[in-house]
């Protein structure tokens, strides 16, 4: 077992951990496969509106990969499939009624230890979770007929109030076994699984992984700053990745031969009076799965968690990656002279406040920007949340005068937008790191 | 409270849309200092940290607040005034007018360069502002202080892009411009003293015109390692009291606005290169060669420019690695300025001005580094 001490990093103290109990979510009455979720793909629709269909039953396909499947989390009738700008659909929305649910063949262990890997292959593209891996560099879907150096599975929970591994695979352990069984057939290289203190029993008698610990604050759980300590991705590698939720769910799918829809999400964040851990429905519409009601407009609810999550609502559906809701308040307003404050509460990186003095308190901060932006004028500070041997700063410079060869030189094959989410955090001038390596890992896709 | 942001509110509208628009990057700044800007996230991150760049540069301006009292004090018990507060108020009343001229002029251009650019007034020159006048004699004609920060501003820095951009610290650019532009009113011996008739060198004009040790010649001229330290000497009103600067260079450190590696790297260049000069010194007949080593620390713009301008995040170099280099190349070069220049006792200016113009090339070297070891991994 490797062990890894990232001392770089940094924990935000939040609020709102969830309490360590798994409930049934109060109703099931809608819930969307949303395209959106899925850097990237281009759907072609299976389902319109009005279509009666079954739990697993094809929604849309990609198009460019036909063979690669969405399949519905949950039976009923498709309600609706929204479309955004250019036509682009966005989600499809069904609205659940019954639980018929499509069957598939089933196996044990031993059978899929005995598949070939185009077997492994064409088991995993045909029960729709082949999404659930995805490859770096680019955080895209698995490229089909790629060959991955390795896969990375990463079980330390080290985002702001991130749902523990342990809780959403309590009583999986079969069923991951079975998972990487077959995941091993899709590479010749290793599977690393990364734990932590706290994950590793979970992972004691697991064969077919090379186990790694890692320690450290925010982001050491990332499997990109992972993967750059085990293994670093060349020019021209790919590696894949998945969540160990995924990981048994797949496991599920092989020994039950039913795509399952249900998944368990953490509920947390400050503004939510009861949080804990909720079984629902895969795509689950948010307010589904609470039990108290929310304001939108002065409570905002992320799907995933506050540095990285997508803004959605109460009336948003939970996204496919995503395993906890957090809420958090809104922006009240502007702040009387809010520079100069004694900041016994502000949330900060920087040892300019007082808060800096009780670093246990946990803080309940809004979504203020908190200043606007400005030029670069910090240096060396950046480097102190970003657990890598990576330049932030040039290789931000380097995406926003795309310059491509600068910007392979400089590591954009091994950085995903949730890496450097840290430094947009922490930035005094306001800049937006995810938002520029998204968009410098744009510009290298185009360049192929 | 919420009256007097419904009347900000209505101004910004009036003022961005009516015949004054020149003066909205001003309204701008006031406007967002007197109330957070109020603007939410809108992706992830969705939370903040609660820094911004006010405070961010309100912080280096706290951290000059030392220096300004020691430095107004020490001007007027060099000019003669007895009593703590009257020395005060008189050096304050010298300091005073110096840093109206700067804001006044500085900020004037600063808002015809934010409205063309269309941006709000930046921090960065709240810093620069007050940066200037304590790098300056007290007897400063206003006018070249005018002239001086229009340099500064414009060629300094406006025309790089504004605050971020540029390659020299502004304040030094504009110091710089009045060195070498109107030498006589910001060097030799007659300048320090804020009393027509009076003239008074500085410990390095002392040091460098020695003719026996230099210590001696500092003693003689009453100049002790003490009061260097403590700042009861002439020189530019902010750069005298080592301790004030020392107080402002801990706020800067603790709060992690200023860089450690830099001023780490140019004690040690100094130090290091003051003790050779001092070794291969040892037979000269006198000037700066004799000066020991850690006199250097202590005299002239040494601590100042350290603390509040090679630090200047902007102008310095931007890797860790780089701000060693750069940290230690200045402090080599202020002492080589000092030792063997004799035209210019004082090096510091010059030193910091020439880390800024070889910064780029250092994060080159640095960045390249990384790319070497990116490409050799698993080689």
């Amino acid at each position: 077992m490797g062990v890894f001490k990232l001392k770089k990093g940094y924990d935000i103290p939040l609020q709102g951990k969830a309490e360590r109990r798994v409930e049934k979510a109060p109703k099931t009455t809608a819930v969307a496969v949303q395209p959106i979720d899925f850097r990237g793909l281009r759907p072609a629709m299976k389902v319109e509106a009005g279509d009666k269909i079954n739990r697993g039953s094809i929604l849309f396909v990609d198009k460019q990969n036909p063979e690669i499947l969405f399949r519905s989390p949950a039976a009923g009738t498709v309600r609706e499939v929204v479309r955004g700008e250019r036509r682009a659909i966005q989600r499809v929305i069904i609205d659940v009624a019954g639980d018929s649910a499509e069957k598939f063949d089933s196996y044990t262990l031993d059978q899929v230890n005995a598949f070939s890997s185009s077997q492994a292959k064409e088991v995993l593209l045909n029960s729709g979770l082949w999404p659930i891996i995805r490859q770096r560099p680019f955080s895209r879907i698995a490229d089909m007929d790629a060959t991955p150096k390795a896969i990375f599975i990463s079980a330390v929970d080290s985002a702001p109030l991130q749902a523990e591994s342990d809780m959403l695979l309590d009583g999986q352990e079969k069923n991951f076994q079975l998972g990487i069984q077959l995941l091993s057939k899709l590479t010749e290289g290793k599977i690393h699984l990364s734990v932590s203190t706290k994950t590793k029993t979970f992972f004691s008698n697991l064969s077919g992984v090379e186990l790694h610990e890692f320690s450290g604050p925010h982001p050491a759980g990332n499997v990109g700053i992972q993967i750059h300590h085990i293994d670093r991705i060349q020019a021209g590698e790919k590696v894949w990745y998945l969540s160990p939720r995924h990981v048994s769910k797949l496991g599920g799918f092989l020994s039950t031969g039913e795509y399952s829809g249900t998944k368990t999400y953490a509920l947390t964040g400050s503004e939510l009076d009861k949080r804990y851990y909720v079984t629902g429905s895969e795509g689950a519409l948010v307010s589904d799965l609470l039990s108290e009601t929310l304001q939108n407009n002065t409570q905002r609810v992320i799907s995933g968690n506050v540095l990285t999550g997508a803004r959605s609502s109460t009336l948003g559906f939970v996204g496919f990656y995503d395993d906890m809701i957090t809420v958090v308040p809104e922006l009240e307003g502007r702040r009387f002279f809010g520079w100069l404050s004694l900041g016994l509460n502000a949330n900060s990186f920087w040892p300019m406040f007082l808060s800096k003095l009780t670093p246990k308190k946990k803080l309940a901060p809004t979504t203020d920007m908190n200043g606007e932006e400005r030029a670069f004028v910090s240096t060396g500070e950046y480097e102190k949340v970003l657990p890598m041997d990576v330049l932030p700063v040039h290789l931000c410079k380097a995406i926003l005068v795309e310059d491509i060869e600068l910007m392979e030189q400089l590591g954009i094959y091994e950085v995903a937008a949730e890496d450097l989410a840290l430094c947009s955090y922490i930035c005094p001038s306001k800049i937006e790191f995810g938002d520029t390596i998204e968009k410098g890992v744009e510009i290298m896709e185009k360049e192929g | 409270m919420e009256t007097l942001q419904k009347l900000l509110a209505t101004l910004d509208v009036k003022i961005k849309e009516g015949p004054f628009k020149v003066v909205h990057p001003m309204f701008g700044a006031i406007n967002t200092m007197l109330f957070t800007p109020g603007h939410g996230t809108t992706t992830g991150p969705h939370i903040r940290d609660s820094i911004d760049m006010k405070r961010f540069m309100g912080i280096v301006i706290f951290a000059l607040v030392p220096s300004i009292l020691v430095g107004s004090y020490n001007v007027g018990a060099q000019a003669g005034v007895e009593g703590l507060f009257a020395a005060f108020m008189f050096g304050f009343l010298k300091l005073l007018p110096i840093i109206v001229v700067t804001y006044a002029v500085g900020l004037g251009w600063e808002m015809i360069f934010g409205h063309i650019n269309g941006h709000d007034i930046h921090e960065g020159f709240l810093v620069t502002g007050i940066l200037l006048p304590l790098t300056l004699p007290p007897t400063i004609p206003l006018w070249q202080v005018a002239v001086a920060v229009s340099f500064g501003t414009v060629i300094g820095k406006e025309v790089f892009g504004g605050t971020g951009m540029n390659l020299l610290n502004p304040a030094l650019t504009a110091r710089a411009f009045l060195f070498f532009t109107y030498p006589g009113d910001i060097s030799g011996d007659n300048v320090w003293v804020a009393v027509d008739g009076f003239s008074g060198a500085t410990p390095l004009a002392a040091a460098a015109a020695s003719t026996g040790p230099a210590v001696e010649a500092l003693n003689n001229a009453g100049f002790t390692l003490n009061s260097m330290f403590f700042g009861s000497v002439a020189g530019s009103i902010g750069e005298t009291s080592t301790i004030a600067i020392l107080i402002g260079a801990a706020i800067l450190l603790i709060t992690g606005v200023g860089s450690w590696r830099i001023m780490l790297a140019t004690i040690l260049g100094a130090y290091g290169m003051a003790l050779i000069v001092q070794f291969f010194g040892a037979d000269a007949a006198g000037g700066m060669r004799t000066l020991p080593a850690h006199y250097h620390l202590v005299m002239g713009g040494f601590m100042f420019g350290m603390v509040f301008m090679a630090t200047d995040p902007v102008s310095a170099a931007g890797t860790n690695a780089g701000k060693w280099i750069y940290g230690i190349l200045i402090g080599v070069m202020v002492i080589l300025i000092r030792a063997f220049n004799p035209a210019y006792p004082e090096g510091m200016m010059l030193a910091i001005l020439f880390g800024n113009v070889f910064a780029p090339l250092i994060d080159h070297f640095v960045v390249q580094a990384n790319i070497k070891r990116r490409l050799n991994y698993g080689k």
